[in-house]
């Protein structure tokens, strides 16, 4: 270890972070709130910038500085890319408060501690749910080609984001797509060696082999959750809305068939096979369901959601595809519409108002038009999408099976009127996917989830949190969004009832039972 | 703080063989003891003649003034260090990561220097992050305060501290830690210890391939085992791990 002389010259070239305070910065609203953290938007001072600040609250005692705040960091502060989301910096408020000895030299971080992100208008989930959107094929393929070619350079850079969804997707007003929240991300070294957690990934994008207990994972992870977006925006809904472990594993069954030593090598090695494996032969039944898919879309997206994550699609192969290179190719970010920018907090008045609108025309008993519908992409006309036939069907009803509560992007607020389904053109009335956690927030990038509870979150954010459920807590863009893993404890035993130590790992004691 | 007298009582000799004698440690702990012991010596040194030349104003930077004691702890470098290990639980290659962040900070922070006040809070708070980095699975702050011998809310500070003084350059690099543990072996060779291979698993942390022996082995510490565990049907009384030796000032 060298040591510098005293007077030596400090060669740290950029002034530190931290040591601005969040003074320089004039919060102008917030645009997301949670449990454990708010989001802001502000306006920088001296240059005007707007910013998103997050809210670092460092409640628990016995955690320290959150880990996910901290790995964010760290991860956020080495990623430099188009399609990530910057980090501009960490500012702190010492607070008015003297520390409870009452001694001067106090906490001088007892205020709160902000990242200070770049401002970004909208997240994918938020955007996809708006009353009325469609988006074109050329707007999916550019969105679906930043979001790889973002994953690209983090795989490239040995940092696996392991949440990646819609609500993490941050999209601005140019057509820019950056990834964010890397409060679950981690740094993962080429062989593979390592045990992680397998308690990462949103419920619905959470790949089968993490659903299996897998602990050692790769890039593959993130692909999985791609294929998963991919065939959101193209189907028009969630493909996988599980709402446990079990009933995760089984729909991917149902569509991408069982897995088995052939298809799979090594998949009955892994941890919870045994207790997983289907009963019944599943065949892949992938292109038959998606059949009304592009060519070249559906060629994609089988290489993404390939049960074995060894022969699953790299980003950079995905990159490759003759998807985007063949008409109509990825239109230019800049050539998109822009929408009008806005967030939770704007949209819940919002809603309240069309909410009254609605009642109001139910007393007029005139027939309000069905607005949150989510659109399949514009298309040549009979390409629509025959909804899925088989056993899904009647778990996702028009009957809500969880009642979360307002979770959503521009959700349609449950309202009284059962109506159509969400996607009138496979004219299949009140069928397929009306899944219940779309209705409610408006999204808008910003998340508003805590930073994880300590201990174990529920999935459909039954855990009090507001706007909780798989798809981050009412958008959760900057990532405060709700914790992903949905129980801690076994496999899926949800047994735990100890605090996690932290959301990475919970409890040692859940994990191995120490007190048994 | 820093008065003349002080340090000199508590500068110990190389001992490094006394750490081989332990089993069953990683053997970067003994690595790592050896050469904070020397950084500390030197630097201690160092104190004692600037103190000399310019009697009362020592031109020591402030940076690391909140890892300052009163007066030195009595616990020695090697012993703190196993403690940690013990209790904790970490994997051995957070030892490696946390003399990386030191030693990041001596250089982000050229005028501060590691001595015998400020080793052992550097020690608890840094091996504390790495672990955090590191392990996906690991005990709260609380656990390495009471293990530590600071309290909580001084483990937290100090935390964001080491933090905001590393400027959160908190990422590893394979490349530098296998530099590290490199520089950490040379260092014995030169200390004629002969050569001693540092744990390389940076990939893959200890406690995440804690097996069914290394849980039985935590679980011959039933305090930490408490400690961690805040289940209600737990109705035992708080662990005793913190030795009086071990409380700071």
């Amino acid at each position: 270890m060298s040591i510098a002389a005293p007077g030596q010259l400090n060669v740290n070239e950029s002034p530190s972070w931290g040591s601005r305070s969040v003074d320089c910065f004039e919060k102008l609203e917030q645009i997301g709130e949670g449990t454990y953290g708010q989001v802001y938007m502000a306006k920088e001072i001296k240059t005007g910038e707007i910013v998103a600040l997050k809210k670092i609250r460092m409640d628990n005692e016995r955690e320290g500085f959150p880990i996910t705040a901290i790995r964010e960091i760290k991860i956020l502060k080495k990623l430099h890319h188009e399609n990530v989301i910057k980090l501009k910096e960490i500012v702190t408020s010492p607070g008015p408060e003297k520390d409870e000895q009452g001694r001067p030299d106090g906490n001088k971080y007892k205020g709160g501690i902000y990242m200070v992100f770049e401002y970004m208008d909208h997240d994918l989930t938020g955007l996809a749910d708006r009353p009325g959107m469609r988006f074109t094929v050329p707007q999916i393929k550019c969105y679906m080609r930043q979001l790889l070619t973002g994953l690209h350079y983090c795989h490239v850079n040995q940092v696996l984001h392991r949440d990646i969804k819609g609500s993490n997707l941050l999209i601005d007003n140019e057509g820019n797509l950056k990834l964010a929240d890397f409060g679950l991300a981690r740094s993962f070294s080429n062989d593979h060696n390592a045990n992680l957690t397998n308690r990462v990934i949103t419920l619905w994008y959470r790949p089968p082999e993490l659903l299996l207990g897998t602990t050692k994972y790769g890039p593959a992870v993130d692909m999985w959750s791609v294929g998963c977006i991919f065939a959101e925006l193209l189907h028009g809904k969630p493909i996988f809305p599980g709402k446990d472990e079990p009933e995760q594993l089984n729909k991917i069954f149902e569509l991408c068939g069982a897995p088995d030593e052939v298809n799979w090598p090594g998949v009955s090695k892994t941890p919870w096979y045994n207790q997983f494996k289907p009963t019944r032969p599943m065949k892949r039944r992938l292109r038959e369901v998606f059949r009304h898919f592009d060519r070249h879309a559906l060629e994609l997206l089988e290489r993404m959601l390939t049960l074995d994550p060894a022969q699953r699609i790299t980003a950079k192969d995905a990159l490759d595809a003759e998807y985007f290179w063949t008409d109509p190719l990825p239109c230019d970010p800049k050539s998109l519409p822009k929408y009008e920018s806005s967030h939770e907090f704007q949209t819940k008045k919002k809603r309240q108002q069309q909410r009254q609108n609605e009642e109001m025309a139910k007393r007029q008993k005139m027939q309000h038009p069905q607005q949150h519908t989510r659109l399949p992409p514009i298309q040549q006309p009979g390409q629509h999408a025959q909804m899925r036939s088989g056993p899904n069907q009647n778990l996702h009803g028009s009957q809500p099976q969880v009642a979360a509560g307002p979770s959503h992007h521009y959700g349609k607020p449950r309202g009284p009127s059962g109506g159509p389904g969400r996607y009138p053109p496979s004219g299949n009335p009140g069928g397929g996917y009306n899944h219940p956690n779309r209705g409610g927030q408006g999204g808008g990038g910003y998340g508003s989830g805590p930073y994880p509870p300590q201990g174990r979150g529920a999935p459909y954010g039954s855990s009090g949190m507001p706007g909780g459920g798989p798809r981050g807590g009412g958008g959760s863009g900057y990532g405060v969004g709700a914790p992903t893993y949905p129980q801690q404890g076994g496999p899926y035993g949800g047994s735990g009832t100890g605090r996690g130590s932290n959301m990475m790992g919970g409890n040692r004691n859940q994990q191995y039972g120490w007190q048994q | 703080m820093l008065t003349g007298g002080e340090y000199s009582n508590h500068s110990r000799q190389l001992q490094p063989e006394t750490c081989q004698t332990e089993l069953n440690l990683p053997r970067v702990l003994c690595v790592l003891s050896s050469t904070l012991e020397k950084l500390v010596a030197r630097n201690e040194k160092l104190v004692h003649e600037l103190s000399q030349e310019v009697d009362g104003s020592i031109r020591i930077g402030k940076s690391l003034n909140a890892f300052h004691g009163v007066r030195a702890p009595s616990i020695s470098i090697p012993k703190y260090l196993e403690r940690i290990y013990k209790y904790t639980n970490c994997s051995p290659s957070c030892f490696v990561v946390g003399y990386v962040y030191i030693d990041r900070l001596t250089h982000l922070h050229p005028d501060s220097l590691v001595i015998s006040l400020n080793i052992h809070r550097l020690l608890v708070t840094s091996v504390m992050i790495a672990s955090k980095m590191l392990d996906d699975e690991h005990y709260n702050n609380a656990v390495y305060a009471r293990v530590g011998g600071v309290s909580n809310a001084e483990l937290n500070k100090l935390e964001l501290e080491l933090l905001f003084l590393l400027d959160f350059g908190v990422m590893v690099s394979s490349r530098v830690f296998e530099s590290y543990c490199l520089h950490l072996e040379k260092e014995m060779v030169v200390n004629g210890t002969g050569l001693i291979k540092v744990e390389r698993a940076l990939a893959s942390p200890k406690a995440m391939l804690m097996d069914e022996h290394d849980h039985n082995h935590l679980n011959h510490e039933p305090e930490i085992l408490v400690e961690d565990n805040n289940n209600s049907n737990q109705s035992s009384p708080l662990p005793q791990i913190l030795d009086s030796e071990l409380t700071f000032s």
